[in-house]
């Protein structure tokens, strides 16, 4: 057996990712996806440096709907609001609702999954009729229904860990409606690794089974994990620009969903006012294609069969 | 077989169960009596006995668990799903089954505009990859897949209405324009090609991907080597033998899809002010109408469950292997 033989030093680990670095860097598509995601990560963390603070109809410093021009560099949309201000903002809201409802989505599929595929037998059967339901229905249409109830329920005023209530209750619903293909894919991933020697000796050596779970599974589990939290960012952008379309996000922290929104409101396209909309537009569009462009290089270097297909 | 054709009936039916139940939950939490919400529009001030009859009227005075969920699922059973806070009171199978018609066409014509050029595109890029058109299809239709349908739909009323002005981008009729008459059906026509084609275009982005995959893999597989060596032509070994096997995916995608396929309907039909289940839900959100709501999740959810179904009896007659 050569997992018996073989010794997790620090050197054999950074030999291992720099391998996997080299394998997953050679894909054209996860070299664009990176260099895009950088850059709009970093729009992100500094918006206020780049464009000042976010501008509302009090402090909106131009006209309305003037097309673009060098004072405007995207132009200014139906109350006067610079639309580069607006999207550039918009960066940090649709970034933060969409990467923390991943980290919700991955937590709880990698827990059902790995629980449900380690224990076996009733928790298993339990667990995955659970999982069928939320893998059957779609996280946009669970979210159109629970997340106008929940708002009515919390109420809309104040601010929970610095984010408006409604981008918090998106944020929780999107993560909870939307871990159900993690867990199918963890779970029988664990079902092939506990059958590995490594566990048993674990179990011999007298770890407790959250100890081999955390540190013995967990760490193999991390290529399908991370391989399909690029994909599941990419879905959660999507429900959160669908729901903030359709009214549900927040004015006052407006996402790229909610500025469309407010656009689609004023008629933008109609009166032909093209920058207001494309602008938020293109911005979804770039960032989920470097999602699921960094999510399918992932699954080709981890997955050997798919490396086989060009 | 008949096991397995009763234990994928049997699951749908729980998933279905547990939409209606969710759905029962749900408009329980909302905030404040439902009692005093029925009497919210009364003129006079409400006497308590009057508030209490309309609890016993409604069942709202028995306990929540059996009665009133047993009553809960008996009417819905029955067709009865409520009345409408915003549309004065109006039965909400009513106000759903009027605007049904109207997603039905448009979510129907996309679709299958979408499988007949998705399928085409992936199965012709799968089969020659990467070729010409492989690159081209594959960059598009991931573009085209990632890309918010109601996004697109904007973009193409931008261009093709308010700057070309070749296609209205707004409604399912022309104001004015004469009823009955072929002039009006055209009209309708006219209306129906910017929401089909931003619905369409998101679709056949899915399509392509999973037609190519499929493809992809199917021409590694031993029985395609078999099949050259017995000297089969390239059109012979692609509609006998890859097409068929190609296909299985697809199918499951087709009908998998649906959520998919609801949002970008929903939104779209936002967009168009179409008058469908998603202008509907626009509506019953902006004036939070619960019961319009919950009877549209109810649809949806009832309809997803049929697709699932749908697939799995399917995939058990395309593929000899699932019978087993």
């Amino acid at each position: 057996m050569s997992e018996s033989t073989v010794r997790y030093s620090p050197r054999g680990r950074a030999g291992a990712i720099k391998g996997f670095l080299r394998r997953f860097l050679g894909y054209g598509g996860a070299q664009v996806g990176l260099v895009c995601l950088m850059f709009f990560l970093i729009v992100a963390a500094v918006p206020g440096i780049l464009v000042g603070p976010l501008q509302t109809a009090i402090n909106a410093t131009g006209d309305f709907l003037v097309p673009p021009s060098s004072q405007h560099l995207l132009g200014t949309d139906e109350v006067g609001r610079d639309v580069l201000n607006l999207v550039v903002h918009g960066a940090r809201i649709s970034l933060t609702i969409a990467l923390l409802a991943t980290v919700i989505s991955l937590v709880l599929g990698t827990t059902i999954g790995m629980t449900a595929g380690y224990y076996g037998g009733r928790a298993d059967v339990w667990l995955m009729r659970l999982t069928d339901f939320f893998f059957v229905m779609p996280s946009f249409v669970l979210a159109l229904v629970i997340t106008p109830v929940v708002l009515e329920v919390m109420g809309r005023g104040g601010e929970i860990l610095g984010l408006r209530p409604s981008l918090f209750v998106i944020i929780v619903v999107i993560g909870m409606t939307s871990w159900a293909f993690v867990a199918r894919i963890v779970r029988s991933q664990t079902l092939s690794l506990k059958e590995r020697t490594f566990i048993d000796r674990a179990r011999i050596a007298g770890s407790s089974n959250l100890s081999i779970m955390v540190r013995h599974l967990l760490p193999n589990l991390v290529p399908q994990i991370g391989a399909n939290g690029a994909l599941v960012v990419a879905g959660a952008i999507y429900v959160e620009t669908s729901l903030s379309f359709l009214g549900l996000g927040d004015p006052l922290q407006p996402s790229w969903g909610t500025l469309l929104s407010l656009a689609q409101r004023a008629g933008a396209a109609s009166a032909g006012a093209w920058w207001c909309l494309g602008a938020p537009g293109v911005c979804v569009l770039m960032v989920s294609l470097s999602f699921v462009l960094i999510g399918n290089a992932l699954d080709d270097t981890f997955n050997p069969r798919r490396r086989v297909i060009p | 077989m008949s096991r397995r054709i009763f234990r994928i009936v049997f699951r749908a039916l729980g998933t279905l169960l547990t939409v209606a139940i969710l759905n029962f939950i749900l408009f329980r939490i909302v905030p404040g009596d439902p009692a005093q919400l029925l009497l919210a529009g009364a003129r006079t001030s409400v006497t308590v006995q009057q508030m209490d009859a309309q609890r016993a009227r409604w069942g709202l005075d028995r306990p929540l668990f059996p009665d009133q969920v047993v009553d809960y699922l008996s009417a819905t059973l029955h067709g009865d799903l409520g009345y409408s806070f915003k549309f004065r009171g109006r039965p909400v199978a009513d106000l759903i089954l009027e605007r049904l018609p109207a997603t039905i066409v448009l979510v129907g014509l996309a679709q299958m505009i979408a499988i007949l050029c998705g399928v085409l595109f992936g199965i012709y890029a799968g089969w020659r990859r990467g070729g010409a058109v492989d690159r081209i299809a594959t960059g598009a239709s991931m573009a085209l897949y990632t890309m918010p349908s109601f996004w697109l739909a904007m973009v193409l009323v931008v261009i093709f209405s308010t700057g070309l002005g070749w296609l209205p981008g707004y409604g399912i009729y022309s104001p004015g324009a004469n009823i009955g008459s072929t002039d009006r059906f055209l009209d309708y026509l006219r209306h129906l090609v910017l929401p089909v084609t931003a619905l369409a275009l998101g679709l056949i982005g899915q399509y392509v991907v999973v037609a190519r995959a499929a493809m992809s893999e199917v021409v590694t597989e031993d029985y395609m080597v078999t099949a050259r060596a017995k000297g089969l032509t390239n059109g012979q070994m692609l509609m006998r033998h890859a097409f068929r096997n190609a296909m299985l995916p697809v199918v499951t995608l087709i009908t998998l899809n649906l959520g998919y396929v609801v949002a970008g309907a929903i939104t779209v039909e936002a967009v168009f002010a179409w008058p469908g289940i998603g202008g509907l839900t626009v509506e019953a959100l902006n004036a939070r109408d619960y019961p319009v709501l919950q009877g549209i999740f109810l649809l949806l959810g009832a309809s997803i469950v049929l697709a699932n179904l749908i697939a799995d009896l399917a995939y058990g007659l395309l593929d000899p292997r699932v019978r087993q």
